[in-house]
């Protein structure tokens, strides 16, 4: 190899060929996916999320929860994740189409949380998990800087956490979310993709396993 | 190419005091990235077992850390000393002195301090959450044009060259140099500028990372270790003819193995499966590197032996990726400390080894002096060495103790902590161990850079 002018064609060639079938091509595929409308319910899914979800979705982004946790739930024969509750269908990529920023992660440390809102037998709630942000569970730390230790000045906030035993604040003071930690929970509680799209059917079985 | 061209020209010695400088300044500064990203890194492996450690301090929480450590790593070590490294191969195979010294010292200061304000970015939560781009936006426009800067040198080097012959060495920095600038602002383009909808992002964030390691990390390697494996053992490479189309294979195969971390998700699914296809055919490069590379195994000095090492790890690495592409054995690892077991071989075993293996010739050769310590230099050996191996194994056991609990619904979260966290524990030891031999590393440059004695320069006209 003495031409160098073959070279840089080549490697142009090499990094072009892979962009342009790898991004161009599955964007060819998906790019145009629309929300799929059932007339039945009339209405469109997926839906957007709330304002103060997609809030949340920047602090989820911010604080990296992706480094830990998917959103992703794999075909029913593929894993556990049925059977852990996940979800009973795989993700499919309608779901994310009106997610700013798409969280699928890498790495189960914890939980799925896809579709944490419709989780067997029960989902958990805005103060579950308003508690587990603030206390930690298992291998999870706790985010205590999402949440202010503060005097109670005339009525207790709506939003003080109900806390007992060692996690009891001092006498006169409660523990209220802050904005962040209010946006976070308000997007955790959005996750939910349940609707059975006609290309999300489950695959059962089948000779690609 | 031919066989009887393998021997660079000699005559490049006395090229090195104009390039002494800017480059010395860009491999100082790859050290000190490298040591931050190990204490950062140490700090998210104590976490994974400690989850308190560091819990109330917003800036060093889990996510945070370990963006913080792979962006520090990744741009901050290979980005310097690998591209130190292949400008330096560049000028001495062209035979002339590295011109352009001081774009590639106004660069390398513009590059970190791009690098700094994006790393402050994240710790103050502007991190992207994309893998291998974390580094918030608008730190990374800077980044671009300093890397331009310093690209010139090796452009005007690589052009300027004395004989038309290109080296092994000469593709794989030249394809280094000449790709990452396209990677780098097509991922900005398509993630950040201008994103791409939905699970598009997780495509093109794909397609970046897997570029990232097939285009830029493992060509800036390779540069090295063609370089440096026949100049230390004086033999001409095996199978020179077919270096090359190791090399095609490499950067025409290697981007679009990086769909099997995509496996089950929700995206196309020939993107896996092109993913699979390509893995098992990268193997014929990975192949053709070990028969080139044979010689490093032979023994010699301690350049040589990172070298075998890097090597190693490196063809070792090639073939856990193809056969953990295989949707069977995905099952099992994906989403486990297995990918990160990994990413440690290739990254902290062949990438790191071979850069070190590099840094041991080259130092002494650029600065004009010998090491001022052997010692050092060895113990920096033994702790890569075993550190990585360590750190690789352990969370390898992790991964599969972590993805055969995964399996069971039965299992819970807090059980599959328990279960990994003496493996966790050891791999925070490999850890330590891995930043101390950085640590001796970091010592022995400063010592031999700014207060080492002058050698003569028949000793190092090799």
């Amino acid at each position: 190899m003495k031409n160098g002018f073959f070279l840089f064609v080549g490697l142009f060639a090499a990094i072009g060929l892979s962009w342009a079938g790898i991004v161009l091509g599955s964007y060819a595929q998906l790019g145009a996916l629309a929300p799929y409308y059932d007339d039945s319910e009339a209405q469109a899914f997926p839906q957007r999320l709330p304002g103060i979800a997609a809030k949340g979705q920047l602090v989820y982004r911010d604080l990296n929860c992706a480094s830990c946790h998917t959103q992703q739930v794999r075909r029913p024969d593929f894993g556990s994740d049925q059977a852990r509750g996940w979800g009973e269908r795989q993700s499919v990529a309608r779901d994310y189409i009106y997610q700013p920023w798409v969280q699928l992660g890498q790495a189960r440390i914890g939980p799925d949380l896809t579709n944490l809102q419709s989780r067997k037998p029960t989902a958990p709630d805005e103060e579950d998990l308003m508690e587990m942000l603030y206390a930690g569970q298992g291998a999870m730390p706790a985010y205590r800087f999402l949440f202010r230790d503060r005097l109670i000045v005339g009525q207790a906030s709506d939003h003080a956490l109900a806390l007992t035993g060692a996690l009891r604040p001092g006498p006169g003071h409660e523990i209220v979310p802050t904005s962040r930690a209010l946006a976070l929970v308000a997007y955790l509680q959005s996750l939910n993709t349940t609707y059975d799209y006609p290309e999300a059917k489950p695959a059962q079985g089948g000779d690609q396993k | 190419m031919t066989a009887q061209s393998q021997t660079a020209p000699e005559e490049a010695i006395a090229a090195e005091p104009a390039g002494r400088l800017p480059l010395l300044l860009l491999l100082g500064a790859g050290i000190l990235w490298l040591l931050a990203a190990g204490l950062l890194g140490l700090v998210s492996d104590i976490q994974l077992h400690a989850p308190w450690f560091f819990a109330n301090c917003p800036i060093l929480t889990h996510g945070r850390v370990a963006a913080l450590a792979e962006s520090a790593w990744m741009y901050g070590w290979v980005g310097n000393a690998g591209l130190a490294l292949s400008l330096w191969i560049l000028s001495r195979l062209s035979g002339e002195p590295l011109r352009a010294g001081n774009l590639v010292a106004i660069g390398a200061a513009a590059w970190n301090a791009g690098l700094l304000v994006g790393l402050v970015g994240i710790a103050a939560g502007d991190g992207t959450a994309l893998p291998s781009l974390h580094l918030p936006l608008y730190s990374l426009p800077v980044m671009l044009a300093a890397y331009g800067a310093m690209g010139v040198s090796g452009v005007l080097a690589w052009a300027g060259r004395r004989r038309s012959v290109m080296f092994a060495s000469h593709w794989y920095a030249v394809a280094a140099l000449f790709l990452f600038p396209w990677l780098f602002s097509a991922a900005q383009v398509t993630l950040l500028w201008a994103p791409v909808r939905g699970v598009l992002q997780a495509v093109a964030d794909g397609w970046y990372t897997q570029g990232l390691w097939s285009l830029w990390l493992a060509p800036l390697a390779l540069a090295g270790a063609y370089y440096v494996v026949p100049k230390i053992t004086g033999k001409v490479l095996p199978s020179y003819e077919a270096a090359s189309l190791g090399f095609w294979c490499l950067v025409f195969v290697g981007p679009w193995t990086g769909g099997r971390h995509l496996i089950g998700g929700p995206v196309p699914a020939w993107i896996a499966s092109m993913a699979i296809v390509a893995s098992v055919t990268l193997l014929f490069h990975y192949l053709i590197v070990l028969i080139n590379l044979r010689e490093a195994f032979g023994g010699g000095g301690t350049a040589l032996k990172f070298m075998a090492f890097g090597v190693a790890a490196y063809v070792l690495g090639g073939a856990v990726d193809a056969v953990t592409s295989m949707r069977g054995v995905a099952l099992v690892t994906q989403f486990t400390y297995f990918d990160v077991a990994q990413q440690q071989l290739a990254l902290a075993g062949g990438i790191s080894l071979m850069i070190f293996g590099v840094v041991y010739f080259a130092v002494p050769r650029l600065a004009g002096r010998p090491w001022a310590s052997g010692s050092l230099v060895r113990g920096h050996l033994v702790l890569a060495v075993l550190g990585a191996a360590l750190l690789v194994l352990s969370l390898g056991a992790a991964g599969l103790i972590q993805g055969a609990a995964l399996n069971e619904p039965s299992v819970p979260f807090s059980e599959i902590a328990e279960r990994t966290r003496t493996w966790l524990l050891l791999a925070t030891a490999a850890d330590s161990m891995i930043l101390f031999g950085n640590l001796l590393l970091a010592a022995n440059f400063i010592q031999t850079v700014a207060c080492g004695r002058r050698a003569s320069p028949e000793a190092l006209a090799s």
